[in-house]
């Protein structure tokens, strides 16, 4: 009865209930990270699309009103046009998924808000300021860019789930 | 050993404290009641894998989800609101400069600004239901909440006291939600008609 005790197998018991506690763990872990990662992201993509979409939402009514007004040469016609033109390089998902080669957001949204500025002291408006603007949160998080370009695992937008501290350090652009 | 915490990549490190198999060494506990061992020995391997697991699959699949949120939900709603803002904010600097006491003109301007200003992401987002039943279960298992991110608690706590403040003295706020936000679409598609001027 002795020799046929494998003794391999009770080795391998302990190992055997890790690994099947692990992967329900891991299961229900990934719930929780695609919850959580949803949540954050949805606020993200949010945040960023409401400001360049005010930018085109205002640069195509004055690209529209030049156009009624047959004023193509107007030099508020060609900034409003480059804004358009910067806005449709803007990705509507986090790069990652796709190629983000060299996309430079921090850049881009710079970019942005710069002929947004132009566009308007070119009207002779005010720039007005995006609800936004005010929380120093924004600003912190371009001071600070954190384009992951390390080849193979590039992101743009970087999630980093923290055990210890907030999550908000690890979401970057 | 050692090979045993190689599991997915991880080295296991941090498992030093509540690792079942650090209790090996001590060579008492084990034996007496085999029944009670088994379900010992099972118990707290099955429980410390589901603990690494737990924070691996968080971890693994938090990107996922970032990018889901962010381009199916966030990005598409927040361009649709910054639109609207954008525009309006474009008529109110047009009329600025036309004026010719066009007053009931400028006025609904500023009324459909004013209103867009007020509506914010938690009032026209759509449910997570996934999430919402995951909490679910979570609640009816275990009685307790499943906690919410820090941050975007903390956001949600600021918007409730935003409310709290906003309501003083006006008997209570309704927020706005995304019916609203199609009715001053089209008063300002209605505007953008009367100036005609194509607002896409």
């Amino acid at each position: 009865m002795a020799s046929d005790f494998d003794l391999e197998s009770l080795v391998n018991l302990e190992q055997t209930f890790y690994d099947s506690g692990y992967e329900d763990g891991f299961n229900h872990g990934r719930i929780h990270g695609l919850i959580e990662g949803r949540a954050l992201g949805r606020e993200k993509g949010f945040e960023m699309w409401e400001e360049v979409g005010f930018y085109e939402g205002f640069a195509k009514l004055w690209k529209a009103i030049y156009t009624r007004d047959r004023r193509f040469d107007d030099r508020g016609l060609h900034h409003a046009q480059q804004l358009l033109d910067l806005i449709a390089q803007f990705p509507m998902a986090n790069p990652s998924m796709s190629d983000a080669s060299d996309l430079d957001i921090p850049r881009l949204f710079r970019q942005i808000r710069s002929r947004y500025k132009v566009l308007c002291a070119t009207l002779g408006v005010r720039a007005t300021l995006r609800a936004g603007d005010s929380s120093p949160t924004r600003e912190v998080e371009e001071d600070r860019p954190r384009l992951v370009g390390d080849g193979a695992k590039r992101r743009v937008w970087e999630v980093q789930s923290g055990g210890q501290g907030s999550i908000s350090g690890g979401l970057s652009f | 050993m050692a090979g045993k915490f190689d599991l997915n990549g991880g080295d296991g490190s941090e498992m030093a404290d509540e690792s079942p198999w650090a209790d090996e060494g001590d060579g008492v506990g084990y034996g007496s009641n085999p029944d009670v061992e088994w379900a010992k020995l099972s118990n707290d391997f099955t429980n410390a894998g589901y603990r690494e697991g737990i924070t691996a699959g968080k971890e693994a699949s938090l990107q996922e989800g970032f990018d889901a949120g962010y381009a199916q939900t966030g990005a598409p709603l927040g361009r649709d609101i910054g639109l609207m803002r954008g525009t309006v904010a474009g008529l109110l600097s047009y009329v600025s400069l036309v004026s010719q006491g066009q007053d009931e003109l400028v006025a609904e301007i500023r009324d459909i600004s004013n209103q867009l200003a007020n509506i914010r992401f938690s009032d026209i987002a759509p449910r997570d239901m996934e999430a919402e039943q995951h909490a679910l279960e979570h609640l009816e298992s275990t009685g307790e909440a499943v906690d919410e991110n820090e941050e975007l608690e903390g956001k949600r706590r600021m918007e409730e006291l935003e409310d709290m403040l906003g309501s003083l003295g006006r008997g209570g706020v309704k927020r706005a939600g995304i019916e609203d936000v199609k009715r001053l679409k089209e008063r300002l598609d209605s505007l953008c008609a009367r100036l005609e001027v194509s607002c896409g």
